[in-house]
């Protein structure tokens, strides 16, 4: 399995996503309106060392991955941490029309009534099940389309989703899943979790190997279920050239000063550190921070 | 240990949230589903093969016999699923809003009462870290008696020009601001602040939806000289996620919280919640408390798992119950009453 970036630089904070107040996050979102705000704010990550990129795959997502391979040349080759699908996307449609007409007008934009229903009842029961790992192949290839060009490490199953089909607790949807990130794009697949110890749990029940899992890590158990005792003791625990760990969150959202929150997540058996910031003296801080 | 078996009538959006939570609760089993959609049962059969299917409301209860079902049907749907799972001595869990009118409400809310049957409606915002605190707050005094509120609920759910055939564009089925949204602020603010006893210069607009409302704003009355205003609007595409913001103002201060936070601003320091005098600012990391297991919020695993809880012993107290669920149904039917009259 191929090593993760100890560090990696996140991007929170351009889309304004912050978890501390909405005055921070319209902040944020005013600062990265114009998105050469955005490429300044990398251009000082990678001065500061920075190798690595975690993004998520919304509407601005895919001009800044054009960017990146418009300027091949400055940037040389920077290590790519998709993070499919943003969920926001869905979430209307889902309420307004149900699932699988939401998946068909992601899939078949132009197409709304045949599309994936008519997928689906074309094969039969028989077939339903192949046609829903098709479909969830189809609606990957869909969302990693942008990062195409760009040298990816892992392709990460965003939260909220990840979370949503692990309560379900269907092995085979994850087993394809981490097949097929494997065999159409060559890297590794990752599963972000907001249930880190009931996502490893499952994991090797069902035998599902060498996957990045990335989650909420930090010293005051901020989003991190069931409990931080429950993390401290499967991370302790964990064989990390089976299941490499990434930390997210690690600051929870600014309630812990960067010491001690790194000198907590130093500590403990991590493979790497997500974060975003947005100004050069915190960036640089928090790279002399980690130390794993 | 025997488990709770439960049937869930409707996989749309919460449906399927609430699916996923409950299903990892050590004492619930998921014996039954039933909806609408064909694709969506063969799908869940196929990869749960224990499942019992069914297109039928009726057939779910009489055959796979749950011991409690979870309601996710578009709201006028509510009213028969719960008469039916009552004459069949169901437990119910019922998405917001309750019901169509208040009339169905208090109609459910009287017949439940009156049985041993655990009941309760999905609004999940009393199980909120944050509001839950500001409520403990408010309880004890620290900001002295409350005099005025305002309560704000902000979303980017409808931001296109509608053709009215969806179910939210149709009040009868449970569509528009003041039913979807709205009604999620209410009963917050019920819960915060006690029962309104009636309301006044309601205003609803239309945005984008054909037949319902996208705003609303109201003021609410209460008999003992409280008043508060609430406003909600669901175009408002400056919020990317729902967004709900409380301010309430007493003698002794004020509070405001919202999905991020709490702050409080005091006149003179509290030295026993050790709140200092001007404005303490906790976020929600401060008040955030874990749950078993996550998805999409703390609030919607905390709501289910109590209500299993409460099915799995009797001394669990309820948090909303049919009955606070016809309170709310009450001023939704005010509110509506209220902004016909004041058409000019």
């Amino acid at each position: 399995m191929e090593k993760i970036d100890k560090i990696v630089f996140g991007d929170n904070q351009f889309f304004g996503i912050n978890h501390m107040s909405q005055e921070k996050a319209q902040q944020l979102s005013e600062q990265f309106f114009d998105i050469k705000n955005i490429y300044r704010v990398y251009d000082i990550a990678i001065e500061n060392g920075i190798e690595a990129i975690m993004l998520n795959s919304n509407q601005r997502a895919s001009e800044i991955c054009e960017y990146f391979k418009q300027n091949k040349s400055k940037y040389g080759d920077l290590n790519w941490y998709p993070s499919i699908p943003y969920p926001h996307k869905y979430a209307n449609m889902v309420a307004e029309k149900g699932i699988f007409p939401a998946i068909s007008e992601v899939l078949f934009s132009n197409n709304t009534a045949g599309g994936v229903l008519g997928m689906l009842a074309k094969g039969g029961t028989a077939l339903i099940s192949k046609d829903t790992i098709k479909m969830m192949q189809m609606l990957v290839d869909v969302e990693v389309k942008m990062f195409k060009g760009l040298k990816i490490n892992t392709i990460f199953l965003q939260n909220v989703i990840t979370d949503l089909l692990l309560g379900y607790g269907i092995k085979e949807i994850f087993e394809e899943y981490c097949e097929y990130i494997r065999k159409k794009y060559h890297v590794s697949p990752g599963l972000i979790t907001l249930n880190l110890p009931y996502c490893l749990e499952k994991l090797k029940e069902w035998n599902i190997k060498d996957v990045v899992v990335c989650s909420s890590i930090n010293k005051i158990g901020f989003t991190m279920s069931p409990s931080t005792l429950a993390y401290e003791e499967v991370i302790l625990n964990n064989d990390s050239s089976v299941y490499q760990l990434m930390a997210m969150s690690t600051l929870a959202s600014g309630a812990i000063p960067p010491k001690e929150a790194y000198d907590y997540i130093n500590e403990q058996n991590i493979q790497s550190v997500v974060f975003g910031a947005s100004s050069e003296k915190h960036i640089a801080e928090t790279i002399e921070l980690i130390k794993l | 240990m025997v488990k709770i078996r439960i049937g869930i009538i409707g996989m749309g959006r919460m449906g399927i949230t609430h699916f996923s939570i409950i299903n990892t609760h050590q004492q619930a089993e998921i014996v039954s589903v039933a909806d609408t959609s064909k694709t969506t049962l063969d799908i869940l059969k196929k990869f749960i093969p224990s499942i019992q299917i069914f297109k039928d409301f009726h057939e779910l209860i009489d055959i796979s016999k749950p011991d409690a079902i979870i309601v996710c049907t578009p709201s006028n749907l509510h009213y028969p699923v719960i008469k039916y799972a009552f004459k069949n001595g169901v437990h119910v869990f019922c998405e917001k809003p309750f019901t169509a009118n208040k009339l169905e409400a208090q109609e459910l809310a009287n017949l439940y009462s009156n049985s041993s049957l655990v009941n309760q409606v999905g609004f999940a915002n009393r199980y909120s870290d944050v509001f839950n605190t500001a409520k403990s707050i408010m309880d004890q005094g620290v900001i002295g008696d409350i005099i005025r509120f305002k309560s704000e609920m902000f979303s980017c759910s409808i931001t296109k020009k509608t053709n009215g055939d969806g179910w939210r564009d149709k009040k009868e089925n449970g569509g528009g601001a003041v039913f979807e949204m709205a009604s999620h602020l209410i009963d917050l603010n019920n819960y915060l602040f006690g029962i309104s006893n009636g309301v006044t210069g309601t205003i609803l607009n239309s945005v984008y939806s054909k037949n319902v409302e996208d705003i609303v704003s109201t003021t609410l009355l209460y008999k003992n000289g409280l008043s508060g205003t609430m406003y909600v609007n669901w175009s408002d595409e400056s919020y990317r996620k729902p967004m709900i913001i409380i301010e309430a103002f007493g003698d002794k201060g004020k509070i405001i919280a919202d999905f991020y936070g709490y702050k409080v601003f005091l006149k003179e320091e509290n030295k026993e919640l050790k709140l200092r005098k001007g404005w303490s600012v906790f976020t929600l990391p401060n008040v955030n408390k874990p749950v078993p297991f996550y998805v999409r919020g703390n609030e919607f695993t905390r709501q289910l798992y109590h209500f299993v809880d409460m099915i799995g012993n009797k001394d669990v107290k309820s948090v909303c119950d049919f009955n606070d669920a016809s309170k709310t149904q009450v001023i939704i039917d005010d509110i509506f009453v209220d902004a016909e009259q004041n058409k000019i």
